[in-house]
């Protein structure tokens, strides 16, 4: 037990001074808070994507220099990725495969390729088109491969549910 | 001591006590043990302090709504304060109170621009003087079609909400 040994006693008449904390109850309370607090925390994080909306508004202002991305949905797991400067379409790729996930691999080592565009700052946007048969969890998938890249100003393109 | 007991002849009386006080020393063990209670108390204070400094300093700004399971994404930024749209199967509600039928809404979407105006004007009676950045929390359920999300999306920047937030799990770095 934790004490304090503050003198010793030289005569018998004396009583001894050492003073002695109890440490149980504040144990107690230690347990007790570090219970509450592993039950009340918050194990799941939540984070946000920014995306820049730029139908209606003057977001997306692009220059004759400047490339513009467009990810178009085609299918569930076919994806049709083009360049475009001044509306002219420069580089244009279609991915399709079984899975959405091995589509979105070859997403990324395409738009890898394409990197120093969009190093030199020449890219002003990039727009993804969704689809009525995909899911919004592979649309945020999608736009999570281009902020991996660095391309950081997304858009979505609004689409008619019929 | 050990010295004086060698010293002895090997039948005295002496020898023959302290062989026994030896043997009686060795069957006893002591029954009490001690332990240390104040590295206890110290690894419990830091783990206090610790958990304490952890949670504290992230704030839960978003409340998901029920039967929304968000998306998954590794690169997501750290959430901002602002109103909390949220796309369900159920239908479409605005900071946790239901505006209508997603369907529905997506026909006639007045009364959910109405309150998102509502909620802006609102903003700016107690922001004078600010201006209006337009920032929008969005949680979606991830087995909703994307193209109703993008309908619902594409109707926000005409009540000013142009900086939408994707709620995701998690990511929430501080770019």
């Amino acid at each position: 037990m934790a004490s304090a040994n503050i003198g010793a006693s030289q005569k018998g008449r004396k009583k001894a001074l050492d003073a002695e904390v109890n440490l149980v109850p504040f144990i107690d309370l230690l347990s007790m808070c570090i219970c509450f607090l592993l039950m009340t925390a918050v194990w799941i994080q939540i984070g946000a994507m920014q995306i820049k909306q730029s139908h209606g508004t003057d977001a997306a202002q692009t220059s004759s220099k400047s490339y513009e991305m467009s990810v178009q949905f085609s299918g569930a797991s076919a994806i049709q990725v083009s360049l475009k400067r001044s509306g002219k379409v420069v580089k244009k790729v279609d991915l399709k495969d079984s899975e959405l996930s091995k589509v979105l691999a070859q997403f990324d080592s395409t738009i890898k390729t394409w990197s120093p565009i969009w190093k030199a700052g020449l890219l002003s946007s990039a727009m993804v088109t969704p689809a009525k048969d995909v899911p919004y969890g592979d649309l945020v998938a999608t736009l999570d491969v281009l902020r991996k890249n660095q391309i950081v100003n997304l858009g979505i393109v609004p689409v008619s549910v019929r | 001591m050990n010295c004086g007991e060698n010293t002895l002849h090997p039948k005295s009386f002496t020898r023959h006590l302290l062989a026994r006080n030896h043997k009686k020393k060795s069957y006893k063990r002591a029954v009490v043990v001690g332990l240390m209670l104040t590295s206890m108390v110290d690894m419990f204070s830091l783990l206090v302090i610790f958990l304490l400094q952890t949670f504290a300093a992230s704030p839960e700004l978003l409340i998901v709504t029920k039967g929304v399971t968000l998306p998954t994404a590794i690169t997501g930024r750290e959430l901002k304060d602002a109103p909390v749209l949220s796309i369900s199967n159920e239908g479409i509600f605005l900071d946790q109170k239901l505006v209508g039928k997603t369907d529905v809404l997506l026909k006639k979407p007045e009364p959910l621009i109405e309150k998102l105006d509502a909620l802006r004007e609102l903003w700016q009676k107690t922001h004078p003087g600010a201006t209006f950045v337009g920032e929008i929390n969005l949680q979606a359920h991830r087995d909703i079609a994307s193209s109703v999300v993008s309908q619902v999306m594409g109707m926000l920047p005409s009540s000013h909400y142009g900086s939408i937030q994707l709620a995701v799990y998690g990511g929430a770095s501080s770019e």
